[in-house]
């Protein structure tokens, strides 16, 4: 009986030890549907990853001294504004201190929008959960709510400083002609904010663009108005899918402008898949490629828990990092009881940052909670994206 | 004026795809007065299982794998009409509506999972031909489609009203329970019809796969709706309607591009739709009744 | 408790979306434009509240006008149109209205930013509950005062002459004319009251999702539309709100465990409903 007791009361001795561990939750939530599931199946990967490699070191240091380990929980939200709601609400209602995601764009918009609009507006009963961005990479959302921030590339600053390279290395193109899809927020913004204006700015004659939609096969027409315009560019802010279906029409047309130039997501296995042959050359400005020592090993590390890694996974994995620098530096405690006060605290420590260390280089933060990422220019060749050029 | 002829021959030629899609439509629907909403999904679904050839057999030439889509379009064919159509009482009109409905959706998601959505490099036949009259320019890959759709459509209606199948297909869709009653099975008739539209549309998703160069999750509902609208156009039931409609609609889909934009596009399909409906709701070759 | 709450907001809209096409389903016709008299109350209640700066509530009173009117000019020609023809007429008819929006632009500046709907990018910050300080809670009741009534009002009609009138519109159309029933006006009042509350319904829908653009309003809303009475039967109301409650409550979010699996089974169980049960759950009308 006594032996019993003794067992007993050892096993609960261990158990409350271990119960003692303390953890930091994690919420990601992404796409894990439909044709953008692999952007939440890497997310989630290079999330999980990031959080292995932190715990392996001892884990995030609290207020009070003690180390948490970081637990990272993955919702699908199906690339759905509802969904993405619902998720936020529900992660709300758990113990987790932020939430890192939403990978669409179309989400991020309507969930940035129920989240209060200004920290401490009493009025306003929106929730107050900071959000941390990895993918939705649409221009200007983190403005719409203070507790919104995002660690996305900054297309303006990279399509800019592209266009400025391709000048100076290829003095003799002069004009751009750019083919849009239409119906989906990135792409359209990304021609018409981005790259139009940019090339524009850096010298170069837009002759005009042509239009198609997202889930649209038939390209023969626009293709046609590409080779009418015969520009020395052509610039394609499309994803895969219609991307591939232009430059095989193109293909079929004799249509070979003297440079091509993608649009950022399609930087990715996805183009190369559906059609690496015609995508050979273009140039992609891009936020990852395994080019550093970090990036190598982060690579590495997410191909462990089976992701990729690219410039939308890559990102989810500096936010992991980013955060456990918030949560020190402002001293969060982790504990249930205080839980609306660590989320204000990991809020407040995510916008008082100037900068933050990422796998490429230094990124700036910004005053509207985004980032201004180092970069770098890819080109497919022979299947796969190589390094063109590294200004860094 | 060229510019007009191209983007015209380009569009009709393309139609030659929704021409594939409408005549699957329309046999389900001539036979058992019913629409099959999977039909597109599964024929995109026979397009992606084409594709496992190409694992199978390393560098199969592309005909390989467009019989293998076409074997798989007839399976799904078959899976289609048994979880849809074989156990529900006909008597409920909406019971399979809403079961197709659930069968695109789990076909759609089953390709999602096995491909994790991304597009998917479709082997082609004679994509690179281009039969050029001046700068008018012909694509060979599509006309290889159009003259498969001619083929379909005169191989099924040889089928329809030559063979003792098709005089006991042509028995069940005028009068179900008069052709049991000459000892027709029509639970066997109407798999058969399954099947037969599902091998067209399995080989009609590889050919689209070829056309587009890439095979994605996305075709899926544009192809549903075009065909719907492939099929009313050219007559419920009508092999010859879904052809001529499909090219028809091909064509207008892209003049209307040319003229108002593609944002603007669909809504001028949509009102050539209900210009059939209004001024001849049978559409082009209406039924007999 | 919010989470809750705002699943409740989910499941209350579209019963409203349900409802709508519960409505026409019972004289027959099976419409594929609910979605779109639903996007027209969603754009029409958030430009009023977001452009014009007026309360919700006459808002959403517009939204709904606004969506039985839209749904009254397609009752008339639809009655042309028989069977599966209609579904397809209707089909395409929504997906109109969608291109009509992802083609609508109408923009004023309001402190120094330009807000409204802006064609393919949407319509963002339609905040009226956030900006008035509602919490969940207070939405979701709101919701369902809506939801109520309107399910009150069906169920009155089932009670009603009325509500016989159109389901025997719906048995059989020859008969019910050889009694004197006016098919005309039966089968545009059935599509007018179920525009009118698909307009409610989406007026809600933008104000609780914050953001809306075309493709939230597309044919798989339209399928959703018909699918929430189809599977919960058309006996009674509380079959199409059992189904949404199964759709949104149990499988959405209860199923979020099985993680992937969750997509694969919402097709493969709504196929399995309709062949164990291919009148719907709670089966027709004296059935």
């Amino acid at each position: 009986m006594k032996k019993i007791a003794i067992a007993v009361a050892v096993a609960l001795a261990a158990g409350s030890a271990y119960a003692q561990e303390k953890t930091v939750k994690i919420a990601g939530f992404g796409a894990k549907s439909g044709v953008v599931r692999s952007f939440g199946v890497n997310s989630e990967a290079a999330m999980i990853a990031a959080a292995d490699v932190i715990n392996n070191q001892g884990g995030v240091k609290l207020a009070d001294g003690s180390k948490a380990k970081i637990a990272v929980e993955f919702y699908d939200d199906r690339c759905t504004a509802e969904e993405g709601i619902s998720i936020i609400r529900r992660i709300y209602g758990t113990d987790a201190v932020v939430a890192v995601g939403p990978t669409c764009s179309n989400v991020a918009e309507p969930l940035f929008g129920i989240l209060q609009k200004k920290v401490d507006d009493k009025g306003d009963s929106g929730l107050q959960m900071p959000v941390f961005t990895d993918v939705a990479i649409k221009i200007g959302l983190a403005r719409i709510s203070e507790w919104a921030f995002r660690n996305v590339p900054n297309e303006t600053t990279m399509y800019s400083s592209l266009f400025y390279w391709l000048k100076t290395k290829y003095p003799d193109v002069q004009s751009v002609y750019g083919g849009v899809e239409e119906d989906f927020a990135h792409s359209r913004a990304s021609w018409y904010a981005v790259m139009k204006d940019r090339a524009e700015a850096n010298g170069y004659k837009v002759i005009g663009n042509s239009k198609w939609l997202v889930n649209d096969t038939n390209f023969s027409t626009q293709v046609r108005e590409i080779k009418h315009a015969n520009a020395d560019i052509v610039a394609i802010s499309a994803h895969p899918f219609t991307t591939c279906g232009v430059l095989k029409e193109m293909q079929r047309q004799g249509v070979k402008p003297k440079l091509l130039v993608g649009l950022t997501s399609s930087s990715s296995l996805e183009t190369l898949q559906g059609c690496a042959k015609q995508a050979e050359g273009i140039i992609i400005p891009t936020s990852f490629a395994p080019v550093t020592k970090e990036g190598k090993a982060a690579a590495e590390t997410t191909a462990k828990f089976k992701g990729a890694a690219d410039l939308h996974s890559m990102a989810a994995w500096e936010n992991i990092f980013i955060l456990k620098q918030v949560m020190e530096s402002e001293g969060i405690s982790a504990d249930k009881s205080q839980l609306q006060a660590d989320r204000r605290k990991v809020r407040d420590g995510l916008a008082k940052l100037k900068q933050t260390q990422g796998l490429l280089g230094v990124t700036r933060r910004t005053e509207d909670r985004e980032a201004d990422k180092p970069y770098l220019f890819v080109q497919a060749k022979g299947g796969s994206w190589v390094v063109l050029h590294n200004p860094l | 004026m060229l510019d007009f002829l191209q983007t015209l021959s380009d569009g009709v030629l393309f139609g030659a795809i929704y021409a594939l899609i409408g005549i699957g439509f329309t046999l389900v629907f001539g036979v058992m007065h019913k629409i099959n909403m999977a039909y597109a999904a599964a024929s995109v679904g026979g397009a992606y299982a084409g594709l496992l050839v190409l694992k199978a057999v390393a560098a199969a030439p592309a005909w390989m794998v467009f019989f293998g889509a076409f074997l798989a379009g007839g399976m799904l064919g078959w899976l289609v009409y048994v979880t849809c159509f074989h156990f529900i009482p006909l008597s409920s009109p909406l019971a399979p509506l809403m079961s197709t409905v659930g069968m695109l959706l789990l076909i759609d998601e089953v390709i999602v999972h096995l491909t994790a959505g991304m597009p998917q490099n479709y082997p082609a036949m004679f994509d690179d031909v281009m039969l050029r009259f001046g700068e008018f320019t012909l694509r060979g890959d599509l006309l290889l489609v159009f003259g498969i759709s001619v083929l379909a459509m005169i191989g099924l209606l040889a089928l329809l009203y030559r063979s003792r199948l098709g005089l006991a297909t042509r028995a069940v869709a005028q009068q179900p329970i008069a052709a049991q009653l000459c000892g027709i099975r029509v639970t066997r008739v109407n798999a058969l019809t399954f099947v037969i539209a599902g091998l067209l549309g399995g080989l009609a998703g590889a050919l689209i796969g070829a056309s587009v160069g890439a095979l994605s999750p996305l075709l899926t509902t544009p192809l549903t709706v075009k065909g719907l609208v492939v099929t009313v156009i050219g007559g419920l039931g009508s092999i010859p309607g879904a052809i001529v409609a499909g090219l028809l609609v091909g064509g207008f889909e892209n003049l209307f591009q040319q003229f108002r934009g593609v944002t603007e596009r669909d809504m001028y399909v949509m009102l050539l739709l209900f210009a059939f409906l209004v001024f001849r709701p049978g559409g082009l070759f209406p039924a007999k009744s | 408790m919010d989470f809750y709450f705002g699943l409740a907001q989910t499941v209350g809209i579209h019963t409203l979306l349900g409802l709508s096409a519960y409505i026409v389903l019972l004289t027959g016709q099976v419409s594929l434009a609910q979605a779109a008299f639903f996007a027209i109350g969603a754009y029409s209640a958030g430009m009023l509240t977001v452009l014009a700066g007026w309360h919700v509530v006459p808002a959403l009173g517009v939204g709904s006008m606004l969506g039985a009117v839209t749904a009254c000019a397609v009752g008339f020609p639809a009655l042309r149109v028989k069977g599966l023809m209609l579904v397809v007429a209707t089909l395409a008819f929504g997906e109109g209205v969608r291109l009509f929006f992802f083609n609508f632009d109408y923009q004023v500046a309001k402190g120094g930013i330009r807000v409204g709907p802006l064609g393919g990018e949407g319509f963002r910050q339609i905040r009226f509950f956030q900006e008035h300080g509602w919490t969940t809670g207070e939405v979701m009741l709101f919701i369902w005062v809506f939801v109520i009534a309107v399910m009150a009002l069906l169920w009155w009609f089932d009670r009603s002459r009325y509500g016989a009138v159109l389901r025997s519109v719906g048995e059989d159309e020859v008969a019910a004319q050889s009694v004197g029933i006016n098919l005309t006006a039966v089968k545009v009042s059935a599509m007018t009251v179920g525009g009118a509350i698909a307009g409610v319904g989406g007026g809600l829908y933008a104000h609780y999702t914050t953001h809306i653009e075309h493709a939230n309003f597309n044919v798989l809303l339209a399928t959703f539309a018909i699918a929430y009475p189809i599977v919960g039967g058309l006996r009674t109301v509380f079959g199409t709100l059992t189904a949404v409650i199964f759709v949104q409550a149990f499988l959405i979010e209860g199923l979020r465990f099985l993680g992937d699996w969750r997509n694969l089974l919402f097709g493969a169980l709504i196929v399995l409903a309709m062949n164990l049960r291919p009148h719907g759950l709670f089966g027709r009308h004296g059935a």
